[in-house]
């Protein structure tokens, strides 16, 4: 029973995504729940550690070629290509987190920025002899379908995809409840005393890192298996925003910050840019804005309001919404 | 960039030390520029604890202005005049609109809100002028001989401008009354205050000559790439290492560092061009290894 108090906000969130494909298109859902995937470790980040990340599409991009040379070069199971983009992160994260980790935040934010546009001209021009340049990798004739949940075919890869998030989802909020979460919200509110109480801040944020970025590059390895094709424009500087937006339009911090977001940006980014051609300009301004007045988010403003609806009406209910 | 560079080698003769004489001038241009793109930077951090993402925007604009105004009057040193005014003017109003309201949050809180400024003035700058590459005349042709090595004027003269900016710069933070406080006030803001001096005036100040020169650097730099939307977003990767390399809040680092990334970029795209674009980003991961503030930053940050 009290598993099932911990769990439900999430099933129940999940519930609603899985009923939602049913009136909505499955392209946008697709989109939805890798983007959301994306955010969530942007939103472990900024949330949990107080690192701001304009770097995140760098990691993204790490994940996705990593599984892309696999199924292009090697492979033809999309799985194992999906592992071999996961294990890609968790190695180039390890790799380059001691340097990064040791960074003040503003320092951090800087970094990682110059780390996406390096991996851009990377892709772009540098290894041109196995990136394809800005053609870019296309393996999509050469996934093979899968036993059991068949990734090739959008309507299954969208089941497989809500598993996945939802493994995420539930890892997040096991760290957010476990002593390590409560390390990691001491070491962005005061370093010093954590230090004091015997714990190490170099450590802890480098642990935070690599899984959050472990978390991105799974997202990169699914966009490469949806789409079929990895080319630079994932790691474009213009899209270095994309998740912290998300993550700011959901709400900093919140478990279920990341999934709204992602619906409200994936909803917003195809209204829009069939209304006017000029998606820039508006997502310039929305950013501006929601730093200005609203920078609670969607999640963060709701979230209160939920509480107090469900609290006046059963007293008894367990509160899912209380982060 | 490896195009420029090459079209500044091409027509020398094939002697190394020629290649490198000219090599050697490209990098310091291209490193005036980032020098005065990163001053912006630095300064803003320096004195606000802001860093502001917005400056490659005034850059942009600048150089679109350059454009505009050298295609219309023919002259390319009224359209640079003309864009830095015209940054300065933008730069105050973001200011007054935008910054003035975060100044008291923290760092990474105004790069999120700069960023947003920066993808939304690309946004109206793609409205204008569109998202087709233009291109900006040189304004001198003129080649003089150096060792032997027949030089552009222009490079040349881009070089002096950034060496005048850094003169006028030193002059003005040392021997001017406001040059003076907006030292004192990078040290110690609230003792600044203390003493009467309106600080939100010398954060107004600090951003417009930011801005300006940041404007000024666009269209220096015009006349040697093609003009287009995402500029100031390939720029920006460059101005950052600049700005990390030298230390954030440090002018005489920031300099140091320019000089430094530009001629890796030009000599660096002499041997390998792809490598151009890495060595940059390996220096700085090296700086970064020894000294996490940069070579001239500050360790402890008062605020």
């Amino acid at each position: 029973m009290n598993a099932l108090k911990w769990w439900w906000g999430i099933l129940l969130a999940f519930a609603l995504l899985g009923v939602s494909r049913t009136f909505l298109p499955l392209p946008f859902m697709n989109e939805v729940v890798i983007f959301s995937i994306y955010a969530m470790g942007c939103n472990f980040l900024i949330g949990r550690v107080g690192y701001i990340s304009f770097g995140q599409p760098a990691y993204l991009a790490f994940g996705a070629y990593a599984c892309a040379f696999y199924l292009f070069y090697f492979g033809t199971n999309p799985l194992v290509g999906i592992m071999v983009g996961v294990l890609g992160g968790l190695v180039v994260s390890l790799v380059i987190g001691p340097l990064f980790v040791r960074l003040r935040s503003d320092y951090f934010a800087m970094v990682n920025l110059a780390l996406a546009v390096i991996v851009f001209y990377l892709t772009q021009k540098v290894l041109v002899d196995i990136t394809k340049g800005d053609n870019g990798l296309w393996f999509m004739t050469r996934i093979t379908s899968t036993p059991g949940l068949d990734l090739t075919i959008p309507g299954q890869f969208f089941i497989f995809a809500l598993i996945v998030a939802l493994a995420v989802c539930a890892f997040y909020k096991y760290l957010d409840d476990s002593i390590y979460g409560a390390c990691c919200l001491a070491t962005k509110i005061n370093e010093n005393k954590l230090q004091f109480l015997g714990y190490d801040n170099f450590s802890i944020r480098l642990l935070a890192f690599v899984i959050a970025n472990t978390t991105t590059a799974l997202a990169g390895a699914m966009y490469a298996v949806y789409l079929g094709f990895v080319s630079p424009e994932m790691a474009s500087p213009s899209r270095a925003a994309d998740p912290v937006i998300v993550t700011l339009l959901g709400g900093v911090g919140t478990l279920f910050g990341p999934i709204v977001g992602a619906i409200a940006y994936t909803g917003m980014k195809d209204v829009i840019s069939k209304l006017i051609g000029n998606w820039e300009l508006f997502i310039g301004f929305l950013l501006v804005f929601i730093m200005l007045v609203a920078d609670q988010g969607i999640w963060g403003t709701l979230a209160p309001l939920l509480e107090k609806l469900l609290w006046r009406r059963k007293a008894t209910l367990p509160v899912a919404t209380k982060r | 960039m490896a195009q420029e560079s090459y079209s500044a080698g091409c027509y020398e003769a094939m002697i190394s030390t020629q290649l490198l004489i000219s090599g050697v001038i490209f990098g310091l241009s291209i490193g005036s520029i980032y020098f005065l793109l990163a001053i912006g930077l630095s300064l803003c951090f320096g004195l606000m604890r802001i860093i502001s993402l917005d400056q490659l925007l005034y850059y942009s604009l600048g150089a679109y202005i350059t454009y505009s105004i050298n295609l219309a009057s023919g002259s390319m040193w009224l359209g640079v005049l003309a864009g830095t005014a015209f940054a300065g003017l933008a730069s105050f109003a973001v200011e007054r609109l935008i910054f003035r309201r975060i100044y008291s949050r923290e760092p990474t809180f105004s790069m999120i809100t700069s960023f947003g400024i920066l993808i939304g003035g690309i946004g109206i700058i793609k409205y204008f002028w569109g998202v087709v590459p233009r291109p900006v005349e040189v304004p001198t042709l003129l080649q003089v001989t150096i060792f032997g090595t027949e030089v552009p004027v222009y490079r040349l003269i881009v070089v002096a401008i950034a060496a005048v900016v850094y003169v006028g710069i030193w002059l003005f933070l040392h021997r001017t009354i406001v040059g003076k406080a907006i030292r004192a006030a990078i040290e110690d803001v609230e003792h600044v205050e203390g003493l009467g001096i309106n600080v939100s005036r010398l954060f107004t100040i600090t951003f417009i000559i930011a801005g300006a020169l940041s404007g000024l650097a666009g269209g220096l730099h015009a006349p040697l790439i093609m003009v287009d939307p995402s500029m100031g977003l390939e720029t920006l990767a460059f101005v950052f290492m600049v700005v990390i390399i030298g230390g954030l809040g440090s002018i005489k680092g920031t300099l140091i560092s320019a000089l430094i990334i530009g001629q890796v970029v030009s000599l660096g795209s002499i041997i390998y061009a792809p490598m151009a674009q890495m060595a940059p980003f390996v220096i700085m991961l090296l700086v970064l290894l020894i000294k996490p503030t940069g070579l001239y930053g500050s360790t402890v940050l008062k605020r």
